[in-house]
């Protein structure tokens, strides 16, 4: 934490308005990523940005400055996210079911084939996600969207690194037994065989 | 080979995570270079990664963030309880008239008025407060009390009569 961030939150910590339109603007983008990485849902994700920089407002005077800054920020995205995530946890999972087979769009014809099946892709794993609880897929947004490391996971999430490793590899898993047919057909593309269910849960 | 590749799979994780320590990262990639199985799953976990973050970097690009922004402000705003005084002050400023201050004068004046009328309106209620008993006179006849009223200036005097005496039966 620099000598600017730390000025910076001990002047939202007196309640200037001001110095949390600075922290704004350096970490909504970070706290929108999270946020939609966790709900997926446009609206949602906004509603969550703007709850966080609220109860942060409020809350930050708690902060005591033995963590990173942003970690504790996180968290309370995480918080609030896998919150929303919970009460919306019924909409997520009707949707699945409702599309969980992957059927090819009729947008296919309109466009470049790749960039339609690419589309598709994202799509289905976005489903994919969406099943996931709702720790496992902040996870992931933390390690693959957000960069962070195990050791900044394990004080954003309030958990041993041991657990933030076994809900990566447990959310990859879980990722790739949804999109099973992909794995196989991606399989067969590169010429090796798919490796049978255990031995190596990685691919995708 | 392949319970190599199962019993390896947590190290390439970490591997692929960039968490792996330098003797880990030897033995992986030692590993890596006979075995395509486990190349692919590296590749797999890459493409996963890209396919989570794409979507998640293309709906940061079309979001108006400034407009978060003044729904905090807008929320603050609403969550702030003002104080009597910044309420009465919000009050006057609702006039263009008050924003030029002529309301100090106004008040000024206003006041001035109340505490006439006031002065003139308690003078004409009679007070009774400085009461007392001036005098108390005994006589064989009557009982006299006098009582003086200050402010008021009126003295106001009772004259307490003996009652008949009763006949007794003999």
């Amino acid at each position: 934490m620099n000598l600017e961030e730390t000025e910076m939150i001990s002047r939202c910590q007196r309640g200037d308005q001001e110095a949390l339109k600075e922290i704004f603007d350096k970490y909504h983008k970070k706290v929108y990523r999270i946020a939609y990485g966790v709900v997926r849902q446009r609206e949602e994700a906004l509603d969550i940005v703007q709850e966080v920089f609220i109860k942060l407002f409020h809350s930050i005077k708690n902060f005591k400055g033995r963590s990173h800054f942003y970690t504790y920020l996180y968290r309370m995205v995480m918080n609030t996210a896998i919150d929303h995530a919970r009460k919306t946890g019924k909409q997520f999972i009707s949707s699945l079911d409702e599309e969980g087979s992957f059927q090819p769009s009729d947008d296919l014809e309109k466009g470049p084939e790749r960039i339609l099946l690419q589309k598709e892709l994202e799509e289905r794993v976005r489903l994919a996600m969406d099943k996931l609880p709702a720790e496992q897929r902040a996870a992931l947004i933390f390690r693959d969207v957000e960069g962070l490391s195990y050791q900044e996971m394990a004080e954003a999430m309030g958990c041993s690194i041991g657990t933030v490793m076994s809900r990566l590899h447990y959310g990859r898993k879980r990722i790739q037994e949804l999109l099973k047919d992909y794995v196989e057909m991606q399989s067969q593309s590169r010429g090796t065989s798919p490796v049978s269910k255990g031995q190596n849960p990685q691919k995708l | 080979m392949k319970d190599f590749c199962s019993s390896i799979s947590k190290l390439l994780e970490k591997y692929f995570d960039q968490e792996a320590t330098g003797k880990e990262k030897l033995l992986v990639e030692g590993h890596l270079k006979d075995c395509p199985a486990c190349q692919d799953a590296l590749r797999s976990m890459e493409e996963l990664r890209t396919l989570i973050k794409t979507p998640v970097e293309e709906a940061i690009q079309k979001e108006d963030f400034p407009w978060v922004w003044q729904k905090i402000e807008r929320d603050f705003r609403l969550q702030e309880k003002p104080t009597w005084w910044q309420s009465l002050r919000s009050w006057l400023d609702v006039s263009p008239l008050f924003k030029k201050r002529v309301w100090i004068p106004a008040v000024a004046t206003l006041v001035v008025l109340l505490f006439i009328t006031a002065q003139i309106f308690f003078k004409k209620i009679p007070s009774y407060s400085g009461a007392s008993v001036v005098e108390y006179v005994e006589s064989e006849t009557n009982n006299v009390m006098v009582y003086d009223l200050e402010k008021a200036k009126v003295t106001v005097i009772w004259l307490f009569e003996e009652p008949e005496e009763e006949v007794s039966p003999s």
